[in-house]
């Protein structure tokens, strides 16, 4: 594979990172708002999460993001290709954050709560100096689980355009007639990343167990 | 708590419904003083993105009719799945994009005059010397794009091939023409169909490993899509095209973009599937 | 025309894919359970260098997308002579690539197990593969139950992946009516509730095989086996 080759192979790579990495970014604390909204037990809103979640879990992909680039203009919102996949990973990652948060809210020792309460702490105090800390342990491992699936599935971006790790393979293939080179090394770049990704998620774990939460 | 279920459901279904405007008439476009415009920006030679800055055929249209417009144009780039749909419940006024005109499309919109011919070709391998006429197509594997009239218009082919004493082979559709292009130079498609600028675009990039063939359809237009209740605004970019023809500026774009210019194109707008018919010489 | 009425009246557009979907997914899920269950039984009794290669191949898939392996058997293999059409592509991809995660899944539900079982199991004659068959793997499966379930939901989702190596499932269905007829909205949207609609299914089954658990004694509420 030659110097141009490898250069555009780098870029899509760089386009996959950083749009998962924003995803990412807006994925975790939505996940984390629409945990506590849920818990919090507001009649209709409680519901609507409910079915967001239940949705946002079984809905492809790829399905998705056509649905959002294409249907979005009609609600008029002009969506350019990467404001729809981000905004199509993000709807999804948080739908599984929202899981994995809800976990760790639920798992969380009612005796803390009680005993800020008794010792006059406000409800925001209590999450903010108290829960949040604690949970944002709980759950990382989980978090950060769900970012390795969020990059498996980010190749569907690609249909609406996007060229990405996965569908710049194709644009190689155009030029050197050669699919194998970049399919290969691209392949080896997500597993990189992933292993990363995976090995973080086990330092995490243990790190979690070992401070017995 | 089922009935709680359901009624967010029902919140949900509400907020999907879209609610469809009509689209401006010329008389409001001239009153609010601007026309919504919406193009592509991956379809070369007609509209593409090249390092970074908007370039081709309606690029350059678009600044031709933002002089020859009296009220100000709004340029909005859309995907080309949602584009026409986008238009035709009205979002937009018009598509200044390289769509061709089908029997479908005319249920839902009339088109302006033609801008440039389309007609379908067959692409093949080079190396491939089964094929040398359309006769050959015999019974061989072909790729078109899902849902598009490139597909719509393969009976046309399949008459063609009838009358050679052949039929038409395997049909797989794709969700673009880069994957086409691929299993066509794989070997897993024998070959391919699209319009006559798309082919010779390809060719002229690779023309080492592909060639373009002979027509396997009637004669097809890239027109201008308008919804149909707006006649004003049909007859508005009508005018438009034809003083494009008149400044010799049309034949100028289109031989730039398109390598050859088309001075058969009818010069009137496209309103139902018999006048095409006739336009485009089908029986 | 309401948009509806266009989409019912091309509802086997739509419909067909359904179909291919489901048949894409069932098919797989299945084999790669089978398929899985040997993996699992090769890594625990294998050989030493052979269980390990396994358990390296099986670590290996779980690190990778699964549009680039279906990319690599598609679009890779034809350079080595290989050319597979989209839907033997497809379900080998499907196929292998979840066997992989049911693997790995049934084997840290095995390490879960008590060893005193294969003992007695050993003393009453049972072989290997009697015991792996009529006491281990009917333990895995029950234990491991909503793991694998949301591992079938995976599969089901990695389905509509293949509309991108032109197989027609209800995706690649669903984008086709749209562009066609111009009813996008109407088209995803029964084409989400459709995945909807087998997902809450398999749940729901998954769900019924925990009854089927506790009922025989079998249905721990363990901790997340946490990989």
């Amino acid at each position: 594979m030659d110097q141009a080759a490898l250069h555009t192979l780098l870029l899509g790579a760089w386009t996959t990172a950083w749009i998962s990495a924003v995803a990412v970014a807006g994925g975790v604390p939505l996940g984390l708002a629409l945990a506590l909204l849920r818990e919090a037990r507001i009649p209709v809103v409680g519901h609507i999460i409910v079915l967001y979640v239940s949705l946002g879990r079984a809905t492809p992909l790829v399905t998705l993001v056509l649905f959002i680039f294409v249907g979005a203009p009609l609600l008029g919102i002009p969506l350019d290709r990467y404001t729809a996949a981000i905004v199509t990973l993000l709807l999804n990652t948080a739908a599984f954050n929202a899981e994995v948060w809800r976990a760790a809210i639920r798992s969380f020792p009612h005796e803390q709560v009680e005993a800020a309460r008794a010792a006059g702490m406000t409800r925001v105090l209590i999450f903010r100096r108290i829960m949040l800390p604690q949970i944002w342990i709980t759950s990382l491992p989980g978090l950060v689980n769900e970012m390795t699936f969020l990059i498996k599935a980010s190749p569907a971006i690609g249909v609406i355009g996007i060229v990405d790790l996965t569908r710049v393979t194709n644009r190689i293939s155009a030029i050197t007639y050669e699919p194998l080179p970049p399919i290969l090394v691209a392949a080896a770049l997500y597993m990189v990343a992933i292993g990363t990704l995976v090995r973080l998620q086990r330092l995490l774990d243990a790190r979690a167990q070992r401070l017995a939460m | 708590m089922p009935l709680r279920f359901l009624s967010s459901l029902a919140f949900l279904a509400v907020l999907l419904f879209p609610v469809a405007t009509s689209a401006a008439s010329l008389k409001e476009i001239q009153a609010r003083g601007y026309m919504t415009v919406a193009t592509e920006d991956d379809y070369a030679p007609f509209e593409f993105v090249e390092g970074g800055k908007p370039k081709g055929f309606h690029h350059d249209v678009v600044a031709e009719l933002k002089k020859y417009a009296k009220f100000e144009i709004r340029q909005e780039i859309l995907p080309w799945t949602g584009l026409l749909a986008a238009v035709s419940t009205g979002k937009y006024d018009t598509a200044i994009t390289g769509s061709i005109v089908s029997q479908e499309r005319l249920q839902v919109f009339n088109f302006a005059a033609p801008i440039a011919g389309a007609t379908h070709y067959y692409i093949k391998r080079v190396k491939d010397d089964r094929i040398k006429s359309v006769a050959d197509l015999n019974g061989l594997t072909v790729g078109v794009q899902a849902g598009s009239v490139l597909l719509s218009r393969l009976p046309e082919l399949a008459a063609m091939l009838k009358k050679t004493g052949g039929k038409l082979g395997k049909v797989v559709e794709y969700t673009s023409y880069p994957e086409i292009y691929e299993d066509l130079a794989n070997g897993r498609l024998d070959y391919a169909v699209n319009g006559i600028i798309n082919a010779t675009a390809l060719v002229k990039e690779r023309g080492k490993i592909f060639a373009i063939g002979q027509p396997v359809s009637g004669a097809g237009f890239h027109a201008w899509p308008v919804p149909k209740a707006n006649e004003d605004l049909l007859a508005y970019l009508t005018g438009f095209v034809a003083h494009l023809r008149k400044t010799g500026k049309l034949a100028e774009l289109q031989k730039k973009w398109f390598g050859t210019a088309f001075p058969d194109l009818p010069t009137e707008p496209i309103r139902s599937f018999e006048q095409y018919k006739k336009l485009a010489g089908l029986e | 025309m309401n948009k509806w009425e266009i989409l019912w009246n091309h509802r086997e557009m739509i419909l067909g894919g359904f179909k291919s979907t489901l048949v894409l997914f069932g098919v797989s899920a299945i084999a790669a359970f089978l398929l899985s269950s040997l993996i699992v039984l090769a890594i625990r009794t294998g050989r030493a260098p052979f269980g390990r290669v396994v358990r390296g191949v099986v670590d290996g898939m779980r690190m990778l997308p699964f549009l680039i392996y279906a990319y690599l058997l598609y679009y890779g293999l034809p350079s080595l002579g290989i050319r597979f059409d989209a839907w033997t592509a497809g379900f080998i991809a499907l196929i292998t690539y979840h066997a992989a995660y049911f693997a790995e899944i049934l084997r840290g539900t095995w390490a879960t197990l008590s060893t005193g079982q294969a003992e007695a199991a050993r003393a009453h004659g049972f072989t290997t593969f009697m015991m792996y068959r009529r006491i281990i793997l009917p333990q895995l499966v029950l234990r491991a139950a909503p793991v694998l379930g949301n591992q079938v939901i995976i599969c089901l989702k990695d389905t509509a992946f293949l509309s991108i190596i032109t197989v027609r499932e209800l995706t690649a269905a669903a984008s086709a009516v749209q562009s066609q007829y111009f009813i996008p909205f109407e088209a995803f949207i029964v084409a989400i509730g459709l995945y909807w609609l087998t997902s809450m299914l398999i749940e729901a089954l998954v769900a019924r095989l925990g009854f089927a658990a506790e009922r025989k004694g079998l249905g721990y509420k363990l901790a997340a086996v946490r990989r």
